[in-house]
């Protein structure tokens, strides 16, 4: 009797002494896991930006804008651009659905936010003239 | 007590008469039962000090079990805890459940100002789309529509400026699925909604919405409205046909 439960502890010692090692270099490997440099998503959008905005693929970049928007309504560091050349195609894209609808006042005011809209573009003001021509189909 | 023999007082323990030599068998017996019980007490002393010995190790090792056990699941607790990313969503959602009131309020802000793309970006952004709380019961309707209506334009803004770079990924043939899909929905869910919406106020948003969407498609896919209706009631496959005619110039 005392011989199988010397035998039985020294095998459950055994066996938790491996979970104990296996738990010690899980517990390392999560210190590592938590401690791990991220990348900002917004630095690696960056390049992505540059690289839409330099082939004109302005529909691209409203995908990205109403995926982005999806989860923070308002920009986040990092995105601004990408909000404000979004806001920017969405208020003239929209200024014309209210011409057509036959809704003038609206029509007026987006008109007037697409002003104001294209003056906070600062480096990317030109973006608006090509994205009219896009919407105007003066490809 | 007295000897059998010559009926003289003699003492229990004394194995022979003093007097006349006779055996004593009280005394005989009695020895014997010391002898046994003498056997008896060395053999449970032994029994006794055997197990002391046995078990002597085994508290030690059952302690270190223990021990062990606990530093094992301690340690898998902690690295649980650090490979678990926070949920951002559950703090924006236990913020929705909070503040439903005054969201719901700035909601009712943009239908009014018939903003209806900002008011669905507004729900995605605040986790108020899919299991809304209770005071975005009475939006359920124009939610509905207001969803496929945002699908729809979104996906028009995306076919209309997509990029004109031969050397850029086209992916045109992907939005105009997508668009023919949600266009679909829209028109089923409207439909469904329409008759179910008893807020005139909410039914206004709905019809109002229909309206722009009809008139997004006549603008940017040079349709007039009788064009339009017919697309609308085409199949998908043949809405993406003629789709193609339209923005591929096909």
């Amino acid at each position: 009797m005392n011989k199988i439960l010397r035998v039985t502890l020294n095998i459950l010692i055994i066996i938790t002494s491996i979970a104990f090692a296996a738990g010690l270099l899980d517990l390392l490997f999560s210190i590592q896991y938590a401690n791990r440099e991220i990348e900002d998503p917004a630095k690696s959008y960056a390049g992505v930006f540059e690289y839409e905005i330099k082939h004109r693929a302005y529909g691209e970049i409203m995908g990205s804008y109403y995926s982005k928007r999806m989860d923070s309504f308002d920009p986040p560091a990092g995105y601004e651009d990408l909000y404000h050349i979004g806001e920017y195609a969405h208020t003239s894209f929209m200024s014309r659905v209210y011409e057509e609808k036959g809704d003038p006042q609206r029509a007026d005011s987006y008109r007037e936010k697409k002003e104001r809209l294209k003056k906070e573009l600062g480096s990317y003001e030109y973006t608006a003239d090509e994205i009219d021509g896009f919407l105007c189909h003066e490809k | 007590m007295i000897c059998e023999n010559c009926r003289r007082e003699i003492g229990p323990e004394e194995p022979k008469c003093p007097y006349c030599g006779a055996e004593n068998p009280f005394a005989l017996q009695h020895e014997q039962n010391m002898r046994r019980f003498d056997k008896r007490y060395e053999d449970t002393q032994k029994e006794v000090s055997g197990f002391g010995r046995a078990v002597e190790g085994l508290g030690k090792k059952a302690a270190i079990l223990v021990v062990l056990l606990i530093g094992t699941v301690v340690m898998f607790v902690m690295a649980s805890i650090n490979y678990a990313d926070p949920d951002e969503e559950k703090a924006v959602r236990r913020d929705a459940v909070k503040n439903a009131a005054v969201y719901a309020e700035e909601a009712d802000g943009f239908l009014e100002r018939g903003e209806y793309v900002e008011y669905v970006s507004f729900l995605y952004a605040h986790e108020l789309m899919n299991l809304p709380p209770e005071e975005f019961d009475r939006f359920r309707c124009v939610q509905n529509v207001a969803r496929d209506y945002y699908e729809c334009i979104g996906l028009m803004e995306e076919m209309i400026l997509r990029s004109d770079d031969p050397e850029y990924f086209d992916s045109l043939d992907t939005d105009i699925r997508n668009f023919c899909m949600y266009a679909e929905d829209y028109c089923e869910v409207l439909e469904a909604q329409k008759n179910s919406e008893k807020n005139e106020a909410y039914l206004a948003y709905i019809l109002d919405m229909d309206t722009e969407l009809h008139a997004a498609m006549r603008t940017y896919f040079v349709m007039d409205e009788e064009e339009v209706r017919e697309f609308l009631d085409m199949s998908r496959a043949q809405k993406a046909v003629k789709l193609r005619e339209v923005l591929r110039h096909e």
